[in-house]
């Protein structure tokens, strides 16, 4: 039980970032939501690719032990991290974007294009 | 290459269609060109009919808007539409709402 | 060393070569910019051709990148295979032939549609991440590449969305679309990584063979599901679509409407490849039809509505991406019945695939038309617009072409498309059939008052500097006017050749397993 509790983290992260987006009204605060589901989502990857009493995952460094924890999630990790690094970019200029042309952050004042 | 489309239930041939459509197009422009002799145009003849009023020069004036259209079948269906366009607000965080609902609503029920 | 078989790693270095090129090309002046734009597309789109006729006549084409071999999947005796692969199959090659022709002719349009504007050296570079990312998605064979792809071609589609920064409208369609589509894939990320934790494989062919359809697994295909969903469209996750084909330029929603095909090629990869005969049963299926027929409806009821032009064009996108979900539903539903697959459930799939092709030309071409309206009037707003017929004929003519074409009115190929759709989905249960011809009426309704208020009707006095639009603009029309009539008259061929291998590939799970798993020679 006690070796699942990354994962509870990750549970718990997700969902304080996914009531977040709902809650928040100012927009700065849902792109942080955001980052904080990336966050939960990159913890999950690193956390299955872990074996209990495994060491480094690199041949020569390894020294006598034999059981390695996973290489692949931790490739997957970084990617994943750069590619939320790219869009959090981009999102956060949108939005600096959206303050210089509407005058406001507030979510339920974002509103022109409906119906 | 110009072949017959077999469905399960039926066939299409686009040659027939085309077939049908020349015969039924000369036969229509015919019916068409069947006019009367006193007719001549660039005459008065010829012009809009406005209800007797003097038609204006720009069509701007006798155009009818596209937000005219369909008011007819808007407004039958007015509590349908009411309850559609209060689901589209324009929020962000509605667009959220309703994906992450939708994906919870199969968790659930693929769960049962 | 035959070029043949490299096609898959070519179709993915031409657009990366082409962005990366953009920048520095664009400080030697316009000419040479609209020579790489067009150049690039054209070669893009001649290697696509090419590896449909190789998949044709060759089978599944396996590639693995930065392995020895080309098709080397399984070296040395290992049991799983490593290295990102490529697998092409039919039905990638065919969605691969739709997408390449959607971005020649945007990328033919965009050349003189957005010659007013400055930074087109960015454009240009972020088109051409956008066909990257949309033809990545289509021929992957790994799974968290495929989320990759993803990645890049939302990215590219941010900054393409809200291009026209200055406009307030185009900022905010570009967020929202940003907000909903990274939630969507880090929810994806969660599906693909308990995947890979569970069969310590990335590649979609090796899950496959290995697939036991537990908790974990049915987790797992509801966010998948749910995510590509969203990303072609469907129902209650549509909100951000009209907002985004609206404000974004015409050249650049004629490519969206293309990568939305790619999100439904990975549902229907991930269904059919993926989890195949494992389903689980048909609450899938069901899920998929149901949000299929809302789609149509509830599409074609807001989008009869609307006044501006474009925004009517991008509900319409909703309903018929449910046209597409239907047929393919169908096909889903009826997966490991033998008898049902062959009365009704292979004409289904046929039906969706061609509307898959049918609805890439016209909604494409639909668009043109109307950024060309955008271009020569400064209008998108339908009630100010009246009497363009007389100023620009082949605007006109390709927007009646792509409107009957839409509204599934004989001899053209939507028509096809959805009598095979109508007739098979009807042997299921014929309200099925009722909800998908009513929504045709309904389109044709809408797009009756779009051809009459915009193209006939007496002529404004504000309208008369109108001017047809340049010939650049018109030959990206008319490439897709070609791929519509083409297809109209030419239906038992398209259907055979195009259509019907992809449907055979897509239904055959084994043998995309077997292409990579037996070790791809």
């Amino acid at each position: 039980m006690i070796g699942n509790a990354p994962f509870f983290v990750v549970g718990l992260l997700f969902l304080a970032g996914l009531v977040a987006i709902f809650m928040e009204k100012n927009l700065i605060k849902i792109a942080v939501a955001i980052s904080i589901i990336s966050s939960a989502v990159n913890l999950f990857l690193v956390a299955l690719g872990y074996r209990a009493g495994g060491t480094i995952p690199v041949h020569y460094l390894a020294g006598e032990e034999t059981l390695m924890v996973l290489p692949t999630p931790q490739a997957m990790t970084l990617t994943a991290i750069v590619i939320a690094l790219a869009t959090t970019a981009l999102l956060l200029s949108l939005i600096m974007l959206v303050y210089r042309l509407y005058g406001t952050l507030d979510v339920d004042e974002i509103r022109r294009l409906r119906g | 290459m110009f072949g017959t489309v077999y469905t399960g239930f039926g066939y299409w041939d686009v040659t027939a269609w085309i077939v049908f459509f020349a015969i039924a197009s000369g036969l229509t422009l015919w019916l068409r060109a069947q006019g009367r002799d006193d007719y001549k145009e660039g005459t008065d003849q010829d012009e809009i009919y406005w209800s007797g009023n003097p038609v204006p020069d720009d069509g701007a004036e006798i155009s009818v808007p596209a937000s005219s259209a369909y008011w007819g079948f808007r407004k039958a269906m007015e509590p349908f539409y009411k309850v559609l366009t209060g689901m589209h607000t324009g929020i962000g965080t509605d667009i959220v709402g309703f994906y992450v609902l939708t994906v919870a609503f199969m968790a659930v029920f693929i769960l049962l | 060393m035959n070029w043949n078989d490299h096609l898959p790693a070519l179709l993915l270095a031409v657009p990366l070569f082409g962005a990366f090129m953009a920048p520095i090309v664009c400080l030697f002046g316009k000419t040479l910019r609209n020579v790489l734009l067009i150049g690039i597309s054209f070669v893009t789109m001649l290697v696509a051709l090419l590896l449909w006729r190789n998949v044709l006549v060759g089978g599944i084409a396996v590639y693995v990148m930065g392995g020895e071999s080309f098709n080397l999947t399984l070296p040395s005796g290992m049991a799983l295979p490593i290295r990102i692969i490529m697998e092409v199959d039919a039905f990638s090659a065919f969605m691969v032939v739709c997408g390449s022709i959607a971005s020649f002719a945007g990328a033919l349009f965009s050349t003189n549609y957005m010659e007013k504007f400055s930074g087109i050296g960015r454009f240009v570079s972020l088109y051409f991440l956008l066909t990257l990312g949309m033809l990545g998605m289509m021929i992957t064979g790994d799974f968290f590449n495929f989320f990759i792809f993803i990645e890049i071609a939302s990215i590219a589609s941010f900054g393409l969305v809200a291009f026209w920064r200055d406009k307030p409208e185009a900022v905010e369609a570009g967020l929202k679309y940003a907000l909903v589509s990274q939630v969507g894939s880090m929810i994806f990320l969660i599906a693909a990584g308990s995947l890979y934790g569970k069969y310590n494989a990335l590649n979609m062919a090796a899950i496959g063979s290995m697939l036991q359809f537990g908790v974990m697994e049915k987790l797992a295909l509801v966010f998948i599901v749910g995510t590509l969903a969203m990303k072609c469209g469907s129902f209650p996750m549509h909100m951000w679509l009209p907002d985004a084909y609206a404000e974004a330029p015409s050249g650049v929603s004629c490519l969206l409407v293309a990568v939305s095909q790619a999100s439904l090629y990975g549902l229907m990869r991930v269904c059919f490849s993926l989890y195949g005969i494992n389903l689980g049963g048909s609450f899938i299926p069901w899920m998929i039809i149901s949000m299929g027929l809302a789609s149509m409806f509830f599409g074609v009821t807001m989008a009869v509505v609307q006044h501006e032009i474009k925004r009517l064009i991008g509900y319409h996108s909703v309903s018929q991406v449910g046209y597409m979900l239907l047929g393919l539903g169908v096909g889903l539903l009826v997966l490991t019945d033998a008898r049902g697959m062959a009365e009704y459930g292979f004409t289904a799939m046929k039906g969706g695939i061609f509307h898959i092709f049918n609805y890439t030309m016209y909604k494409g071409l639909l668009f043109l038309a109307a950024g060309a309206i955008y271009y020569a009037t400064g209008k998108r707003d339908l009630n100010e617009m009246g009497g363009l017929a007389r100023r620009m004929p082949f605007t006109t003519a390709m927007f009646v072409i792509a409107a009957a074409a839409i509204s599934g009115l004989p001899p053209f190929n939507g028509f096809v498309s959805k009598l095979l759709i109508y007739e098979s989905v009807f042997a299921v249960h014929p309200a099925l059939t009722v909800v998908a011809l009513l929504t045709s009426v309904l389109t044709l309704a809408s797009f009756v008052k779009v051809f009459q208020t915009a193209f006939l009707g007496p002529e404004k006095s504000v309208f008369t500097g109108v001017r047809e639009v340049p010939s650049g603009m018109l030959f990206g029309m008319g490439v897709l006017t070609l791929a519509v009539l083409g297809a109209t008259l030419f239906p038992s061929w398209t259907l055979s050749n195009l259509v019907e291998p992809a449907a055979k590939a897509l239904v055959d799970q084994a043998g995309y397993i077997g292409a990579v798993m037996g070790g791809g020679l």
